[in-house]
């Protein structure tokens, strides 16, 4: 393992992933390696998704109705599944976009405190 | 592979490729590349996992947890042969013999029946309980009354029996019972045929060819499915018949017969005694309701057409007979007499489940005791509640679904047995065999029993006041523990009870009946049916045969006695042979009838063949005749009854109602005897010589040695007379009755089966809740040992406990036993009231082997080694 590489990376927070892979499929069809690759590329290779969560948490969307999955063929030549965003599953990375940026925002609150509070 | 795992894989798969195609692309060595994949990918298997969960939700980790505490539990009861065999066992018994007894149930009581829409079909009788009859049955005009009469139901079909000699189908000459019924009789029943047609409305009246339908049970056996049966040509007694076609299986109700033919086969059925004859009663009757009408206005009206035909007809309704008519659908009619009886199991093999599963509880309790450590070391290792119990669960489900496999391959001979026994009730218990229905019984009763048995035992808790530690790895009894182990071994010896003392009940009633006094010798005389249909010739003839047969067969080596008669006790219907005498000297009080009698024609020596005394007079003799002078035989009551000051003989006698009298002189009395009740009750009889009256059709032969070694020559002889003359059932008067008993036996048999079960696994309960007490205690006996008790003190003291336990369960069972039985009496108009005696019995058997039960224990108790056994904590 590479520990300079290790050292960066950041963990997850519980329950972002799943906004994570709504958010990347928001630009089309993809499969799993496909949208591990986008979140490593989009967060400069500060967030990598582990397989072992990555593929539950498709599996798990899926069940729930908020991505669709078909087969096609990858860019390998080879079998791979491909999911997509369902209308469900936009209304739900608009929930979680919300109680993102509602979450960022009163963390945000505490750690640095508004100058309002200063005042006091 | 399930489609999901396989679409992972190739989903993998895909990853996997794509992965690598990225790191050759940038220049890695597809080798390195592949490998740095892998590695990167993780554990392949974590995935499968953790995508279960996510496919099966959180059921999955139960169920992955409970199938690994089954494999731990199959490892370690396999270490525990004798606690997992003797609770295989027991279970299997109890679910056996409840599953054979639901088998039989389900067939006799639930199943559907072929016949279309059975619900609206319909059986109708005649009851005559005033004269004791139960099922009068129906004449001709009384059959055209209701038909021309009734509204709500649509068709009726009738049905009376006949005895033919069968000659056809290239096979010797047998006797048959065959259903003469009207042509619509099989549209009313609602039945199809497998070959050929049923009979229809065709076939009805005196002009009609004469057609027989076979009933599937004889075209099977007797036939051998012979399709080209249809067509033939076969002698039925006097007349032809062609086969049309075979009925399919069906309930052979009300009789089972081999043939189903027309009116117009039976030369009977058109005589002027059938046509017009009210009170000529042979025929069973069935309708079929109307379209939109109900059970209730078809009981409705038929009960006032009824009761408008009987104030037509006086004549034919005596007011002491009480004739009333009675509707029930056919469901019913076949199901009635054997419910009861069936229920009774029922609720008998629930017991010995009950007794099984508290006995398995027992010993599961004991094993969770010694186990106590175990489990204490899992809950301090982080094992919650939830787990310990599944690891409980997941043995006792082990247990359960051994025993449930187990009880249902004893189920398969148990239900055999049980059909066989119930048929006697109901035909349609035959039936029974086990199936998907009785396996998933099965299973329940096995999951309920394996949660009830992961539920007894008591959870280490973090209470430890409780008395549970890591420390130490010996025994240590709770009060509660052994609680529980006393209030299931009661329950045992409770239930056991309830069995042993019905059982008793049963046995003490079947002894009664047995040994009880006949009046006949039943040992040596047999009885054989030599059917006068068969001879198909009027009544001199047959005299004459009979005659000759008596004189041929008096003469074989061997015979030392043969007479004539017309009915074998026990095993013919004689209700209809009573009449009412008037007697000579005998005036009836004011307000009484004339005696009603049982009318019986005897040739001579039939007395003496059959071993009852001649008290006084003489027997008949071959110059009784019918141009010589009217005598009749009496029986003692009869002779004492109406003549106390014993001045019968010489008295004469006369049918009461019939016409001009003619009085015949009494030559003789005898002593009593019981045709009718296998249990002798008194009776008044009159006996008449065969040649004044009556027709011969059974034969009864005193040998000398083995009654049936003579059977070959009997029938050698009578054949000589006549070829084609049916010699049929010959059977020892002691087989005879033992065969008419045959219920009584086999209820005892069952109920002793199951009271012998449950007594083993109660008995086996008492020794293993003891054995426990005492090797939990063996610290206390060594204490109490140490500070001076005596060995035999100990012994006694152990024995007290199981004679406690006994005591209480007896107590509770007998008091279980009065409620029942109260309860079964307002129910069961048949329920036999609790006797004193069988109780005490089974009270005694119980208490007999749980003493030597506990003595095991008790014995080893008295046998602690002191110093060993303070030494052991």
């Amino acid at each position: 393992m590479t520990k300079t590489a290790d050292d960066r990376r950041l963990d997850l927070l519980q329950g972002t992933l799943d906004m994570l892979i709504l958010r990347t499929l928001q630009w089309g069809p993809q499969h799993g390696h496909g949208i591990g690759q986008a979140i490593r590329a989009q967060s400069d290779d500060l967030l990598k998704v582990e397989t072992g969560s990555l593929y539950p948490a498709l599996h798990r969307l899926e069940k729930r109705g908020w991505l669709k999955a078909d087969w096609g063929i990858s860019e390998a030549n080879q079998r791979a599944k491909y999911y997509r965003l369902t209308a469900a599953g936009k209304a739900q990375l608009l929930r979680e976009q919300d109680r993102w940026s509602q979450l960022v925002h009163a963390i945000g609150r505490i750690m640095n405190p508004a100058p309002a509070s200063k005042e006091e | 592979m399930p489609p999901h795992e396989r679409d992972l894989d190739d989903e993998i798969e895909g990853h996997l490729a794509l992965a690598i195609k990225e790191r050759v692309d940038r220049g890695e060595d597809p080798r390195a590349a592949r490998l740095a994949a892998l590695e990167e990918f993780g554990y392949v298997g974590a995935i499968h996992d953790s995508m279960r969960r996510v496919w099966y939700g959180r059921g999955y980790d139960a169920a992955e947890a409970l199938a690994r505490d089954i494999r731990i539990a199959l490892r370690s009861l396999v270490r525990a042969k004798g606690l997992t065999s003797t609770v295989v066992v027991t279970l299997a018994l109890g679910i056996g013999a409840n599953a054979a007894i639901f088998s039989v149930v389900r067939s006799v009581l639930l199943r559907p029946l072929v016949n279309r829409d059975a619900d609206r079909l319909l059986y109708i009788r005649q009851t005559a309980r005033g004269i004791g009859t139960e099922n009068l049955t129906f004449s001709m005009p009384e059959i055209g009354d209701l038909e021309s009469r009734v509204t709500t139901i649509s068709t009726f079909g009738d049905f009376s029996t006949v005895d033919f000699t069968l000659i056809g189908f290239g096979r010797e000459p047998r006797v048959v019972t065959a259903g003469v019924v009207n042509g619509s009789f099989f549209e009313v029943m609602g039945l199809r045929p497998v070959l050929g047609r049923l009979l229809n409305a065709g076939d009805d009246g005196p002009k009609a060819a004469g057609v027989a339908v076979l009933t599937h049970r004889f075209w099977t056996t007797v036939l051998d499915r012979d399709p080209s049966v249809i067509g033939k040509t076969i002698r039925l007694g006097p007349g032809m018949a062609t086969v049309v076609g075979v009925l399919e299986p069906s309930v052979p109700y009300p009789a089972e017969t081999q043939i189903i033919a027309n009116v117009v086969t039976s030369p009977h059925h058109l005589g002027a005694t059938m046509v017009t004859d009210r009170t000529h009663r042979m025929t069973e009757l069935f309708g079929r309701l109307a379209a939109g009408a109900t059970l209730e206005a078809a009981r409705a009206e038929l009960a006032s057409v009824h009761a408008s035909m009987m104030r037509a007809h006086p004549e034919a309704y005596s007011a002491r007979a009480q004739v009333q008519l009675h509707v029930t659908t056919f469901p019913d009619q076949i199901a009635s007499p054997a419910r009861t009886i069936l229920l009774l199991l029922l609720a008998a093999a629930a017991v010995v489940f009950v007794i099984a599963c508290s006995n398995v509880a027992n010993l599961i309790l004991g094993r969770s005791v010694r186990r106590e450590a175990e489990l204490v070391l899992r809950a301090a290792l982080g094992a919650g509640p939830g787990a310990l119990r599944r690891a409980l669960l997941a043995e006792s489900l082990v247990l359960c679904a051994a025993g449930a496999v187990l009880g249902l391959v004893l189920a398969q001979p148990l239900t055999a047995v049980a059909g066989r026994y119930a048929a006697r009730f109901s035909v349609r218990a035959l039936e029974a065999t086990v199936d998907a229905s009785v396996l998933w019984l099965g299973a329940g009763l096995a999951l309920g029993a394996a949660v009830l048995l992961a539920y007894v035992p008591r959870l280490p808790t973090s209470d430890r006041s409780g008395g549970l530690g890591l420390a130490g790895g010996s025994l240590r009894m709770t009060p509660g523990t052994n609680r529980r182990l006393q209030i299931f071994a009661m329950t045992q010896i409770a239930c056991s009870f309830v069995l042993l003392a019905g059982a008793g009940m049963l046995v003490a009633t079947l002894n009664a009946l047995q040994t009880a006094h006949t009046g006949y010798d039943m040992r040596h005389v047999l009885a054989i049916d030599v059917p006068p249909s068969a001879t198909g010739v009027g009544s001199a003839a047959t005299l004459d045969f009979f005659q000759e047969a008596v004189r041929r067969i008096g003469a074989l080596p061997g015979v030392e006695g043969v007479a004539a008669g017309m009915i074998v006790p026990w095993r013919d219907p004689s209700a209809g042979l009573k009449f009412q005498f008037a007697f000579e000297g005998y005036q009836p009080a004011d307000g009484e009838e004339d005696p009603t009698c049982r009318f019986r024609p005897v040739s001579p020596r039939f007395f003496a063949v059959l071993g009852v005394p001649t008290l006084a007079g003489r027997d008949f003799t071959d110059g009784d005749r019918d141009d010589t002078e009217l005598v009749a035989i009496v029986n003692q009551s009869l002779a004492q009854r109406l003549f106390p000051s014993g001045d019968a003989v010489n008295r004469h006698l006369w049918f009461a109602s019939r016409g001009k009298p003619r009085p015949r002189r009494i030559v003789g009395i005898v002593a009593d005897v019981d045709d009718e009740n296998v249990v002798q009750e008194p009776s008044l009889t009159v006996y008449y010589p065969l040649r004044q009256m009556g027709l011969p059709s059974r034969l009864f032969v005193r040998a000398a040695g083995d009654p049936y070694a003579l059977v070959p020559a009997l029938t050698r002889t009578i054949r000589a007379i006549s070829a084609d003359q049916g010699v049929e059932r010959p059977t020892t008067l002691e087989d005879v009755r033992a065969e008419v008993l045959t219920p009584e036996r086999l209820n005892a048999f069952v109920f002793s089966a199951f009271g012998g079960i449950a007594l083993l696994i109660a008995v086996v309960g008492v020794a293993g809740v003891l054995a426990f007490s005492v090797s939990a205690r063996t610290r206390e006996f060594g204490v109490r040992l140490a500070v001076g008790s005596t060995p035999s003190q100990l012994l006694t003291r152990v024995l007290r406990e199981g004679a406690a336990i006994v005591t209480a369960g007896i107590t509770a069972g007998a008091a279980a036993s009065y409620v029942l039985a109260r309860v079964a009496s307002t129910y069961l108009a048949a329920a036999h009231t609790p006797r004193v005696l069988p109780a005490v019995a089974a009270a005694a058997v119980l208490g007999a082997a749980a003493v030597i039960a506990s003595l095991i224990p008790a014995a080893r108790a008295s046998r602690v080694d002191v110093l060993q056994a303070l030494r052991s904590e």
